[in-house]
């Protein structure tokens, strides 16, 4: 196994080239040659994308040719901190993952939360890119300055929670104060190719969506290990605890985060969703589920001892969990739950523990056993559901079909019509007739049907910023983009989405510009993210996606749900969708035009 | 009953007690209340801007209801409120911030006979700390004034607890103008 040592930290790469926020650099490992190299970063491009999601999407782009397959060693598998990452910024302990997805074929990122990307950070590193493949099982070691690849084998074929716990017998001694070593991993579904794996940070902490522990499977990398002790350099530290603190107030006075969040977590919406009529029911067949109160989030409260958890510099602490069980996400409960016509709570939570194991994404789990449940023409049970799981995680027998999604199974069965989801990614727990800025949201999202892409759940459910009629698509067209580039910044800063609850792009530029030193404005931080989204596109347009994938399934548009008669108009969606094609300064073909690119310096 | 809270919040706007989308209102309803939700403007009230929350304990409504929920619930548990207005209105604010007292003695003599004096409580917005001061304060007060905040104002319907609001504006505006007068 070849172990290298990447260079120390010079003296004059202090002097020539220091930042506030970023580091300035980040590592490069061709898992083939097994060469590792630290690579300098230009300033100009961490400042025009941040870091995490956009500093993800810009070196895909740059790296990637077209056409590959998302398993081959050709794809290229990026894990990038922010220039908030490992600062005191609320909720600001996260990290991005991207790659071409196995799932839909498109730029894909995730982001987890948890203390890996703060101990990216304080490793001394702004991003890892992993390239090529391993000949056999490995592991990427960080400690500070020394990197390594390790031989894997005695972590291959192992679960997450195995994963974690041998990786943790074998560096939690080398642990010590604030130097504390970290982990990401994959389980069985990733070492198996499962189009959504996903990557486990910490105990808990999900990069969920798109497949990307699969593309991690694929490379024969099996966790990286990073910790390290150094202090992310802040610009002007007074200027910056003064705007920490305005983002706290906020966020104390915001009660979706300092009530909602914070007492009972996401699962505090099971009821609130029911009660709107938005709750996937029977594989979107329904938007009510009569029992949905047996696993919301007053009921986990009522027969369950929560232990709240935090990710790093989070006051919300929306996580939690009951024993040795992590208690489901609301997004979890809603597809593994009512999507499936599921009512047992225990059920539920025996199964997100078993995908978290596997490393599923337990979003495209459910909504795949929905669809499968409907092509079957029944309900599955409890055992069945396992069972389907075990064999999707091993990707085998039954399994071997769901393990590439719903859009898949359900092509394979001849019945395309029962995949709830847009450009292969499943939709998450929000009916789209019931809140149309959303469902504009799903249709024109870069990485599919995904709530977190444009989150028009602040404004058309909690009313953050402000409360907008969610049955009308008037004026969404003209604020989906703002909203979309905005968490386009925030992915790429990275900072949890939960604290636009209270801060808005103000707060955050400000307190950007505290901790880097450069100055942004709320308009420049805006601009950042259309310039993510922008060359998102374009990387899926060089991937054969056009305007047609900008959809939702035909069930939307045609079935009535208890008050949305008649489904989405068509003609009105398609009109909102010109409308948002014209706002971003698009052609009517959706592609984006040469003046736009131009206006945000992104050279093709 | 959502009716009434509209008919009332449109009055506040209208006579400048309340702007933008600052302020929020409820009414008791036996082991619950109904509360104006957050970021709903308060001239702008219709069914899908109040919300339904329990008395006793937190539920998912309290996530989409006006953020001083909490303070709402303490002052229903600790007195005999059935109506409770909350504005930021501008005089009381000054007012607040201008006197270093615990209590505002009002000038005029009908806020003497009804307000007696006025307490100013601190406490940030939404938190525990808040409810509990406004819950002592409300028990034995009419109403109350956050300092550099606004008032609270309870009653046994909401037409009483917004004479309380007007009548606290009214005893700070003349409080104001007789201090600035005296310069």
């Amino acid at each position: 196994m070849a172990i290298v040592l990447v260079g120390v930290n010079l003296l004059f790469e202090r002097v020539f080239y220091f930042m506030f926020g970023w580091w300035g650099k980040g590592l490069e490992v061709d898992l083939g040659s097994g060469e590792i190299t630290v690579k300098q970063l230009p300033r100009e491009i961490l400042e025009m994308y941040l870091g995490g999601r956009g500093l993800g999407v810009k070196l895909l782009w740059d790296y990637l040719p077209a056409g590959i397959d998302p398993l081959s060693p050709q794809n290229v598998l990026i894990f990038a901190a922010g220039p908030l990452t490992g600062t005191r910024t609320p909720a600001a302990g996260r990290h991005a993952v991207v790659a071409k997805s196995p799932l839909t074929g498109t730029i894909f990122d995730g982001n987890a939360g948890g203390y890996w990307g703060t101990a990216l950070k304080k490793a001394g590193y702004d991003y890892i890119c992993f390239k090529g493949r391993a000949a056999s099982p490995v592991f990427l070691m960080v400690r500070g300055e020394r990197v390594s690849l390790e031989n894997a084998d005695f972590l291959w074929g192992k679960n997450t929670g195995q994963t974690m716990k041998l990786l943790g017998d074998r560096f939690s001694a080398e642990s010590k104060g604030t130097f504390k070593y970290r982990f990401s991993c994959i389980g069985r579904a990733g070492e198996k190719g499962v189009a959504f794996a996903s990557i486990m940070s910490d105990s808990g902490n999900v990069c969920g969506r798109g497949g990307l522990g699969a593309v991690m499977g694929s490379k024969n990398l099996k966790a990286i290990v990073v910790g390290g002790g150094k202090r992310v350099p802040i610009a002007d530290d007074d200027v910056f605890a003064r705007y920490r603190r305005d983002i706290l107030r906020l966020l104390v006075a915001s009660p979706v985060s300092s009530k909602g969040l914070s007492s009972f977590g996401t699962p505090v919406l099971v009821n609130l969703i029911n009660y709107m009529r938005l709750l996937p029911t029977n594989n979107f067949r329904s938007v009510y589920f009569p029992e949905a109160d047996e696993i919301s989030g007053e009921k986990i409260r009522d027969n369950f001892e929560r232990k709240k958890k935090a990710c790093y510099g989070c006051p919300i602490a929306c996580k939690a969990r009951a024993g040795e069980m992590e208690i489901p996400e609301y997004e979890t409960l809603a597809l593994l739950g009512p999507a499936c016509n599921n009512s047992s709570l225990e059920s539920i939570m025996e199964i997100n523990t078993l995908c978290n194991d596997y490393g599923l994404d337990t979003i495209t789990t459910g909504a795949t056993l929905a669809c499968y449940a409907e092509i079957l023409g029944k309900n599955l049970q409890r055992e069945e559901m396992l069972e389907l799981i075990r064999q999707v995680g091993e990707n085998e027998g039954a399994g071997a079909q769901l393990a590439g999604g719903s859009a898949f199974l359900a092509a394979k069965r001849g019945k395309p019509e029962a995949a709830m989801q847009v450009k292969k990614l499943e939709l998450p727990g929000y009916d789209p007739r019931g809140a149309l800025g959303m469902a504009l949201g799903y249709a024109t999202s870069n990485r599919g049907g995904c709530h977190l892409r444009a989150y028009m759940i602040g404004p058309e459910i909690f009313g953050k910023p402000k409360l907008l009629n969610r049955l009308t698509l008037a004026d969404k067209a003209g604020l989906l983009p703002v909203f979309q580039n905005f968490f386009a910044a925030m992915d790429s800063l990275v900072v949890c989405k939960f604290v636009t609850f209270g801060a808005g792009e103000e707060e955050l530029a400000a307190i950007l510009g505290s901790v880097t030193g450069v100055y942004y404005s709320a308009q420049d931080l805006l601009r950042i993210g259309e310039r993510i989204w922008n060359l998102e596109r374009l990387f899926n347009q060089r991937e054969g996606f056009s305007a047609g994938d900008d959809t939702l399934p035909e069930r939307f548009f045609q079935d009535s749900a208890d008050g949305y008669a008649g489904g989405i108009d068509r003609d009105e969606f398609l009109r909102a969708l010109r409308e948002y094609y014209f706002y971003r300064g698009w052609t009517e073909e959706g592609i984006p035009s040469a003046e736009k690119l131009a206006q945000l310096e992104i050279e093709v | 009953m959502w009716r009434e809270i509209d008919r009332f919040g449109r009055k506040l706007v209208q006579y400048g007690l309340a702007h933008s989308h600052f302020g929020n209102i409820s009414v008791r309803t036996g082991d619950g209340l109904l509360i104006t939700r957050s970021g709903s403007m308060l001239d702008e009230i219709d069914e899908n801007m109040v919300v339904h929350c329990h008395l006793y304990k937190e539920d998912c409504f309290d996530t989409i209801a006006s953020s001083e929920t909490i303070v709402h619930r303490r002052i229903y548990r600790q007195t005999s409120a059935l109506a409770i207005i909350h504005v930021h209105s501008p005089y009381a604010v000054a007012l607040s911030l201008l006197n270093g007292e615990d209590y505002l003695v009002p000038r005029d003599t009908e806020s003497k006979y009804f307000l007696h004096r006025i307490p100013l409580v601190t406490g940030g917005v939404g938190s525990a700390e808040l409810a509990e001061n406004l819950a002592e304060a409300l028990s034995q007060h009419k109403a109350a004034i956050v300092r550099g905040h606004g008032t609270f104002a309870a009653g046994k319907i909401l037409e009483e607890a917004y004479v309380n609001t007007c009548s606290v504006e009214h005893a700070c505006k003349v409080h104001y103008l007789c201090t600035v007068s005296a310069f």
